[in-house]
């Protein structure tokens, strides 16, 4: 109604760093959740991705605090102070825990894992599924905790970042599992059978991805104004080739064709080419689900 | 402890408060300036601001203002998500940050409903308006109250009915922002305008013409 003459307003509080993070540490939740399919739950085909799904998964969570202690002021003080200042309605104040005891716990596991001792393997791959989802699932509480903002504070928030991040550690790991294969075994030759069954669990988490985005924004369509407006700078304002073609149409929707259509699956260049899709389109998701939140005022 | 027993118990204290009487502000900006000079905020940032906006059009136009600040919530988000106690609540509900325990993650900054808190640039900690406390301790009113020309803002003990405050929100009609956020902000408004609340709309929605 009123033209505004003079106002402030700040914007863009956590940056691309925590995007960075975001992804890493999905990334890592994903590829542990594949090492843990064959010890955790008896699926003997995808035995061959646990060893390398545990090492990634360590290594990624290694690398992802950086980013997050980038995007803090006082990274050294939060080090400590984020442990003896707790604030138990604080997300971030769990995370730290869980960014501890998830590291922790697979390396535990990947000792087990590589001496061959089933029993152990199997006890800490399972305690290493609540701390995957917990250290992942709390990212999207992060967001969905910041009250201010419509478009994070959203139930699904947890369950999409969940998601996504199986998502693209299953593109990773057919990626990593080609490379490793084809170059650095003695064979040469792909396992087919794990390639098989990884891309096509990434089709169908895909599908499970692609709904609750959809149930997501059909409903901020129908919220308060302000997440309508955020859901229209989504989908036809400035986000829109980030949103919509990078993330959904080239990270999500024609991976998922091409590794649902068995034809299309069993061509190698074809699959690579949907994960790497899949992992730029993972990415894109993170950048935009922060950045989304932010850009429009609030007052 | 039960909650009769702890608002007999906070009853002895202050609780502060301010009311803005939006029949009286000019939109001079005084308030403004008063505080950037008494708590040296840096250049760029604001800890208390006048949004202004114009209504209608040449030659009938109207300007309405609303000075902002920190809401000095009793329920105040941004302590419920720092992780390290750094936002704290006062008794007396001034709602402060011990710039010894923050650690700068700005996620207070990206979780208050009313984006009145921002980074420090020199110094990497958070920083907001307090209710110039230094001052209210001592006894005097927040510089911005002071320097007000037409006694727009007006600072008090709320729970003191004797009080102008106490008075004012007890008998005008008063509004707050953004109540329906469940934060139970303590600075009131007399004759605020809808106008200046509605945010900047970037975005044309689809079914809008």
């Amino acid at each position: 109604m009123g033209k505004i003459v003079y106002d402030v307003h700040y914007q863009t509080t956590l940056a691309f760093m925590i995007s960075y993070y975001f992804y890493l540490t999905g990334l890592s939740a994903g590829s542990f959740m594949i090492s843990t399919l064959s010890y955790g739950f008896g699926f003997e085909k995808f035995k061959a991705a646990s060893k390398m799904g545990v090492v990634v998964a360590v290594l990624l969570l290694l690398a992802a605090p950086q980013f997050l202690l980038m995007q803090v002021a006082w990274p050294v003080k939060s080090l400590w102070h984020n442990f003896v200042y707790l604030n138990p309605t604080s997300a971030i104040s769990y995370g730290a825990f869980l960014l501890v005891l998830y590291p922790l716990n697979s390396i535990i596991y990947g000792i087990f894992m590589f001496r061959d001792n089933k029993k152990w393997t199997k006890f800490f791959g399972l305690l290493g599924i609540p701390l995957a989802l917990a250290v992942h699932g709390y990212t999207g509480w992060i967001l969905a905790l910041g009250i201010a903002r419509d478009y994070w504070n959203t139930g699904l928030m947890p369950i999409v970042f969940l998601f996504s991040a199986m998502v693209s550690g299953i593109s990773m790991m057919i990626l990593l599992i080609m490379i490793r294969d084809r170059y650095f075994t003695k064979e040469k030759q792909i396992n087919r059978e794990i390639i098989d069954g990884l891309a096509k669990l990434l089709g169908w988490l895909l599908v499970v991805d692609l709904f609750l985005v959809f149930c997501d924004y059909s409903i901020l369509l129908y919220s308060r104004l302000e997440g309508q407006e955020v859901a229209h700078f989504m989908l036809f304002g400035k986000m829109a080739f980030g949103f919509v073609v990078v993330e959904n149409l080239i990270g999500k929707i024609i991976p998922m064709i091409i590794v649902m259509v068995p034809k299309l699956r069993n061509n190698y260049y074809l699959l690579v080419l949907a994960a790497i899709m899949n992992m730029i389109g993972i990415l894109a998701m993170r950048i935009v689900t922060v950045y989304g939140g932010q850009v429009l005022p609030l007052m | 402890m039960s909650t009769a027993k702890k608002e007999k118990q906070n009853d002895k204290l202050p609780r502060w408060g301010m009311v803005i009487d939006l029949d009286r502000c000019i939109g001079c900006h005084t308030c403004e300036i008063a505080c950037k000079v008494q708590n040296d905020v840096p250049l760029g940032m604001w800890r208390s601001w006048v949004k202004e906006i114009e209504k209608g059009r040449y030659p009938n136009v109207v300007r309405s203002f609303r000075p902002t600040l920190c809401n000095h919530c009793e329920n105040p988000v941004c302590v419920k998500v720092c992780p390290v106690h750094a936002s704290y609540r006062r008794e007396d509900g001034i709602v402060m940050v011990d710039p010894h325990l923050c650690v700068g993650c700005r996620y207070c900054m990206s979780a208050c409903p009313y984006e009145v808190r921002y980074i420090h640039p020199q110094k990497g900690i958070l920083d907001k308006c307090d209710f110039c406390h230094h001052r209210v301790d001592a006894g005097l009113q927040p510089a911005c109250v002071e320097a007000c020309p037409t006694s727009a803002r007006i600072f008090g003990d709320l729970h003191d009915p004797h009080s102008e405050v106490a008075r004012l929100v007890a008998k005008k009609p008063v509004q707050a922002l953004k109540v329906d956020m469940g934060t139970d902000p303590h600075v009131y408004y007399i004759g605020l305008d809808q106008a200046t609340m509605e945010i900047k709309r970037e975005v044309k929605l689809v079914w809008e013409k």
